[in-house]
């Protein structure tokens, strides 16, 4: 455990001493969530489109978030592999499970914290514009719905930065930001326009990533399990996906 | 001499590379089967700068001895021994990546060391470095004389005549001698190191002869 806390601490501090981790981990989302407020602001009520809404944006906001930090994590782990810094750890008593939690559990810790910014500048916000419906109960259970999202984007990043060199991966982590905004429905209802969309977001994570956050946001539970079990299930399926690669990457990197 | 498996030994005794033959022991631990036993033993700075940059020096050797398990107050005491031992008083709090290249090489044989291993592997710990600096680690080197068995590989023979007790020529994955530099010049009937080793290295394999 000494191991695992120690590599933790080195890793909070490296992404800690990143300016880049605050313009994207927490400024770009917040930037987002004001333009879409005024943007919302200027949408008359006649149209009824209600995904700007706070209680809306401020779910889809979140985990847009969570996506930057499969962007870091992924970073982390291809920027140590290509230098001697982990190979120095190799060599030490480290094994492969204190690399995985060393590096998930700060990141996991930023998720949270991100989460929770995130969600008091939504309450913050929709109080300045006189349009606040989230409480303090429902921003709680967002956060904590949104933890198996975390983990998913995590074990995601750590599985892109265990495959792709540190030029290859943020590329990749962009092209699937992206989509995670698009098919995760953070920008437009799917379910008002259907079809195939609808059927392609809901079939990945990011969609019911965003609809339990949601839900949990206006404290609406009746049938937020299932969007909580796919999401959970994707971020089991990733993290041990990512945790067997990695694993094969050490061994190869040793070989 | 380039590509004479210099790294590649280092990397198979500090259990970085698996063996594709035969066995090799690190303080009687196999470090095929053993490694665990071989990781406790050994401290390693390999050729590149092994250094977690974004850290100050002070947190990248608490870093390691607290990576290597050792409690609060022996932490402290280590990182002191390490601070005094490589004269790094004032550079303990500055990050990595704001030091000098002969900096970093001194914080990274010190992270190597702050473990306190039976043995240590020091892979080109000069290379790259101006005199001044190759200097100033050598002298650290020296002062690690008798505490601990200290393989080092070099491209440079002074550095190995001034800082080694004795001395292993390598060609193409191969030790063609061992011995003092006394042993290698009489083994070779030449004068000085540079020659010696230029008479083995060229020496067809199986002999060298005076």
């Amino acid at each position: 455990m000494n191991r695992v806390l120690a590599f933790s601490g080195r890793n909070l501090k490296e992404l800690l001493r990143d300016p880049l981790s605050y313009i994207f981990c927490l400024g770009f989302p917040l930037v987002m969530l004001v333009i879409m407020s005024i943007v919302n602001q200027s949408i008359s009520p006649e149209a009824g489109m209600t995904i700007f809404n706070i209680e809306n944006l401020a779910g889809g906001i979140a985990m847009f978030g969570q996506s930057f930090i499969m962007l870091f994590t992924c970073l982390s782990v291809s920027k140590d592999r290509s230098g001697a810094f982990l190979t120095r750890l190799y060599a030490s008593p480290m094994k492969s499970v204190d690399f995985i939690a060393g590096y998930t559990l700060p990141v996991l810790a930023l998720a949270v914290i991100q989460s929770v910014i995130t969600f008091a500048a939504s309450i913050i916000a929709g109080a300045v514009m006189e349009a606040s419906t989230i409480s303090a109960g429902g921003a709680l259970m967002a956060v904590v719905v949104l933890i198996p999202g975390a983990v998913f984007f995590i074990a995601a990043g750590l599985l892109f930065g265990s495959l792709f060199n540190e030029k290859a991966a943020p590329g990749l982590c962009s092209i699937i930001i992206s989509l995670a905004s698009l098919l995760g429905c953070v920008w437009f209802d799917a379910e008002g326009s259907g079809g195939v969309m609808l059927d392609v977001c809901r079939a990945l994570p990011f969609y019911h990533c965003v609809k339990a956050a949601r839900m949990a946001t206006v404290l609406e539970f009746s049938g937020i399990g299932i969007h909580f079990l796919i999401v959970a299930a994707y971020a089991v399926l990733f993290s041990v996906l990512a945790s067997f690669v990695f694993q094969r990457k050490m061994r190869a990197d040793l070989s | 001499m380039n590509g004479a498996g210099k790294t590649t030994t280092i990397r198979m005794l500090t259990c970085l590379s698996k063996p594709t033959g035969g066995e090799a022991y690190v303080c009687g631990h196999n470090v095929s089967t053993e490694s665990a036993l071989v990781k406790k033993a050994v401290g390693v700075s390999p050729q590149d700068t092994a250094v977690a940059e974004n850290l100050t020096v002070r947190e990248n050797l608490e870093l390691m001895a607290k990576i290597y398990g050792f409690p609060h107050e022996k932490r402290n005491e280590r990182v002191a021994e390490m601070q005094r031992m490589f004269k790094l008083d004032e550079v303990m709090e500055q990050r990595a990546k704001t030091l000098s290249g002969g900096w970093k090489r001194r914080v990274s044989i010190a992270m190597a060391l702050i473990s306190e291993p039976e043995v240590l592997f020091l892979d080109e710990p000069t290379l790259g470095l101006d005199v001044l600096a190759r200097r100033e680690l050598w002298s650290a080197i020296q002062s690690l004389k008798g505490s601990m068995t200290v393989i080092l590989t070099t491209h440079y023979m002074e550095e190995a005549e001034q800082l080694s007790d004795r001395i292993a020529i390598m060609v193409n994955g191969k030790l063609r001698a061992v011995g003092t530099l006394s042993e290698l010049e009489a083994l070779t009937g030449e004068k000085g190191l540079e020659n010696a080793f230029i008479k083995i290295a060229e020496a067809p394999e199986g002999g060298v002869n005076a």
